[in-house]
């Protein structure tokens, strides 16, 4: 993404923000519909568009669960860790899915690149913990071991829907 | 480092309120936790440091009880109110501290024997103060792959990190080079640059005197010794004019590392310091070290004893014919004076010279009302005339960003482009057109102005000096000189001029030339010189590093560089400190002043005095512009200096206009390129080279593309350097680096430094 096009998308918002800093969740949003996820380039980009040194964007970005600094694959899975969910067995859910999609256990992208998978901090979701977030828009829960694998079955045979992010 | 802000308790506007049942005042809006110092009460800290700007609140690590409010309070971002009720020791309290330390021991891995912070970390010593005495944390402790390096002088522990912030806030909010932030969150977060790039700045280091653990921690000192292993001395630094106070760390004869003092000076650099002021000590035993007194005698070399060395160089002093001296920045204001003495009463007739820029023309502007550094922080207008401080003058930069920050304009004016022009106005102007430039200068209302002027710009245009004093006179504004030698301004203050050797020596008058710190072959003016002391008879060289002039030298002695002697340097806005040897240097070398002494005794005329500080003494009686200064009184932070300003005796600068032809030639010292940088190991990954730097219509019209390498050619020698194509830089100037010791910028000037024109060529 360029710094021109950030700038044509942040521009006719930037009034709607008393600090210039929050310009930067809405750029990098922006920025990352192009494939997916933000590089180097698009960081740098935002950083420029925005005012901000691309090291601050950096440390926004990487603050944000849904957006990703690194290529995902077609869907993710997000499985949270916090209290609630860890006390109702998230570790154990984290290390099964992982353990099925054959990633290390903080997660990763599958080799066929269908499925990443992420541990991350609370969603708000914990009367139904422990729980699970699939591409950042609809979140599931309570989740039983098969429940997961139910999940997992589902994703890998349903198409890729438009997402927040495309 | 500097934990509680000094608070004045005298001050106009005290609020009373009561701490710990005691009744007590602090001015309004004081934090609780410099007004609970300044009363004797330690509240313990990691996060707040009062010079990183407003408190965060980060490490909660300062709760207090406050009276009538809910829960604990963070005592460095809360201010004190009238009859406020505070209690720091209560057990409300002490609970809320003992937890905030179970808490960040939690997971930090008390490596202490291996941690280059143990004995020195507030985290340690806040454990054992205020800290619950046993955890109930039995869980194992995070590990992380380590250490990381920063940069290739910082590294990083990641797991001894308490996520305090001060680092992140130091390059945000005070370097503002806005490399170091947070990332991730929560358990993940950790200090980072982006994506894993170096953290590469000019005042990088700082992070690591921040650091309240050892998380950060200095590669080149890592595990080269314990807190209870090393000594420990204040001083000030030698590498720039600024005068920066430091903390000198000894061990086994050798100078292991460089620190801002605990006790910061205000006035001067507030405990900040330059990576070249913190890392060049390195150079200190560099390989072009002189550790061995020379004899040359018809050709050949002899090493002698520092005794033999004396003799001979009395010998050939005092044999006869005109003898001239030539005193380089670095001296002392000792060996300055002893320089006097020993021509006034050892060598009648002797000429005594210091080497520096002549700066005829700036008793204008110097006799200006004088202000230290720290007053650019209170000031609402800060003018830049010429120079590149943030390369030059590195601390200068830290407090005009400072001073922007608290809402000050500034103004640059001048011919190059540089760090601080992005900071307010920048004016450019075309070089030798300065005086112009200033005097249709439109400046905002102001009431505390404050000038920065670069000496060697001004001397090289006397009218643009004149036109900078008439500003500031007009607008009451104090003044500051940038200038460019470590102690020019020392020597100055004796009245030393600038000139008269080389002139002498061009006529083929000086019959035997002592140099002292002095190295005039390899400076500006190199090939001026080289042919005037090509008629010297013979040379005595009283030097700390082998120069062309200390390798055909007739005696050369090792000299102590200011790590290794006692005296007093006056920095470039006259302020008086005192070097304090942290170290006696090389068996056969001895302090400039010492040598200077035993010179006179040998040659018939000793002084009446054999200390360094009697030294003083009698310079600080002897000449006006340090009177009333004395020795012991300077102190650790020194004194300023109130007659230093206008003193420039004899100087007659060169031509003012231009010598030569082509394009006026602009030349600029980077802070990582200079001899002191290039002797110093550590510093070698940010070392830069010289370049001329050209506009890319200049480019285009001389046939030179970006990458290309040109020759340069003045009346006064040549040199040939790569070429950049820069837009930033104007058209109509060549821009070129110094103090590059292969590069040879130098030889393009004249020994004054006065403006020139070159002539440019592509090579091959």
């Amino acid at each position: 993404m360029t710094v021109e096009e950030i700038r044509a998308h942040i521009d006719p918002i930037r009034h709607e923000f008393a600090e210039a800093r929050s310009l930067i969740l809405p750029a990098l949003k922006f920025a990352q519909t192009e494939k997916g996820h933000l590089t180097r380039e698009d960081l740098e980009a935002v950083g420029e568009a925005t005012g901000f040194s691309a090291a601050y964007v950096e440390s926004v970005a990487s603050f944000y669960d849904r957006l990703y600094l690194r290529p995902t694959g077609e869907r993710v899975v997000s499985v949270c860790v916090t209290l609630s969910c860890m006390l109702r067995g998230a570790d154990e859910l984290l290390e099964h899915v992982c353990e099925r999609e054959g990633l290390p256990h903080d997660g990763g992208t599958s080799e066929d690149g269908r499925i990443t998978v992420q541990e991350v901090q609370c969603l708000g979701y914990c009367d139904r913990a422990p729980c699970v977030q699939v591409d950042a828009e609809e979140t599931r829960g309570p989740l039983s071991l098969d429940d997961a694998d139910a999940l997992l079955e589902e994703l890998r045979s349903s198409p890729r829907p438009e997402r927040l992010w495309r | 480092m500097a934990d509680y802000a000094p608070v004045d308790l005298t001050a106009e506007g005290q609020v009373e309120f009561e701490l710990n049942g005691r009744k007590v005042t602090a001015p309004a809006g004081t934090m609780l936790v410099d007004a609970a110092f300044a009363h004797g009460v330690e509240v313990p800290i990691f996060c707040y440091e009062p010079r990183l700007g407003p408190p965060v609140g980060a490490c909660r690590m300062c709760l207090v009880e406050v009276e009538g409010m809910r829960g604990l309070q963070t005592a460095c971002s809360t201010p004190v109110q009238p009859d406020m009720v505070v209690r720091t020791t209560s057990e409300l309290a002490k609970d809320g501290q003992d937890g905030v330390l179970e808490f960040l021991l939690e997971n930090h891995p008390l490596d202490c024997p291996v941690c280059d912070k143990g004995g020195e970390c507030p985290l340690q010593d806040r454990t054992f103060r205020f800290g619950p005495g046993k955890t109930r944390f039995v869980e194992p402790k995070r590990h992380f792959p380590k250490p990381l390096d920063l940069s290739s002088l910082i590294a990083i522990d990641r797991e001894r990190c308490i996520q305090c912030w001060r680092c992140v806030r130091f390059s945000q909010d005070v370097a503002e080079d806005k490399l170091l932030v947070m990332e991730d969150r929560g358990a993940g977060s950790v200090v980072a640059t982006l994506t894993g790039d170096q953290y590469v700045g000019r005042f990088t280091g700082n992070v690591i005197d921040l650091c309240p653990v050892g998380a950060l921690t200095s590669i080149p000192y890592r595990f080269r010794a314990r807190p209870w292993d090393i000594r420990n001395t204040p001083s000030v630094c030698g590498h720039c004019p600024c005068g920066c106070n430091v903390e000198l760390t000894e061990r086994e004869g050798a100078v292991q590392r460089v620190t801002g003092r605990p006790d910061p000076n205000y006035a001067v650099e507030e405990g900040w310091l330059s990576d070249l002021c913190r890392f060049a000590y390195a150079g200190n035993d560099g390989p072009d070290r002189l550790r061995a007194p020379a004899i040359r005698d018809e050709g050949r070399v002899k090493e002698a004893q520092l005794d033999e060395a004396v003799d001979a160089a009395a010998l050939v002093l005092g044999r006869g014919g005109k003898v001239g001296i030539l005193v380089g920045p670095r001296a002392t204001v000792e060996e300055g004076f002893l320089a006097q003495e020993l021509a006034r009463a050892a060598l009648p007739g002797a000429l005594v010279q210091r080497l520096g820029i002549p700066g005829a023309g700036l008793e204008a502007i110097r006799s200006q009302p004088a202000a230290q550094l720290g007053d650019i922080d209170g000031a609402d207008l800060v003018v830049v005339v010429g120079g590149d401080p943030g390369e030059q003058q590195g601390i200068v930069e830290l407090r005009v960003r400072k001073a922007r920050r608290r809402g000050a304009t500034v103004v640059t004016v001048g011919p190059r482009p540089h760090g601080l022009e992005g900071l307010g106005t920048a004016v450019r102007s075309e070089p030798g057109r300065l005086a112009a430039a200033l005097e249709a200068l439109e400046l905002p209302a102001a009431e505390r102005m404050i000038v920065l002027w670069d000496e060697a710009d001004l001397a090289a245009e006397p009218d643009a000096a004149g036109a900078l004093a008439r500003l500031a006179g007009e607008r009451g504004a104090r003044q500051i000189e940038l200038g460019l030698d470590v102690n020019g301004a020392g020597l100055r203050a004796l009245g030393m001029g600038a000139t008269e050797v080389l002139d002498a020596a061009r006529r083929g008058e000086i019959d035997t030339l002592l140099t002292i710190h002095a190295d005039p072959l390899d400076g500006p003016g190199g090939p001026e010189w080289g042919w005037a002391l090509g008629r010297v008879r013979a040379r005595v060289a009283i030097a700390s590093f082998a120069s062309t002039l200390t390798e055909s030298s007739t005696v050369t002695i090792p000299a102590s560089t200011h790590y290794e002697t006692e005296g007093v340097y006056v920095s470039m806005n006259g302020r008086a400190q005192r070097l304090r040897p942290v170290t006696a240097g090389p068996e056969a070398s001895a302090p400039g002043w010492e040598i200077l002494i035993a010179l006179m005794h040998r040659l018939g005329a000793p002084p009446p005095y054999r200390t360094a500080a009697a030294t003083f003494a009698a310079a600080a009686a002897a000449r006006p512009a340090l009177a009333g200064l004395d020795y012991d009184a300077l102190g650790v932070l020194g004194a300023p200096v109130a007659g230093v300003a206008p003193v420039s005796p004899n100087g007659v600068n060169g031509p003012r206009e231009p010598a030569g032809t082509g394009l006026p030639l602009v030349t600029t010292t980077r802070m990582f390129g200079g001899a002191d940088a290039y002797r110093a190991e550590a510093l070698a990954w940010v070392r830069t080279g010289a370049e001329l730097v050209l506009n890319p219509a200049e480019g285009a019209r001389l046939g030179l593309a970006d990458g290309a390498r040109a020759r340069l050619r003045s009346p006064f020698g040549e040199c040939a350097l790569p070429v950049r194509l820069d837009p930033a830089h104007p058209a109509g100037a060549a821009f070129a680096t110094t103090g590059v010791p292969e590069a040879g910028v130098e030889r393009l000037l004249p020994a004054d430094r006065g403006p020139v024109r070159v002539e440019i060529e592509v090579v091959g």
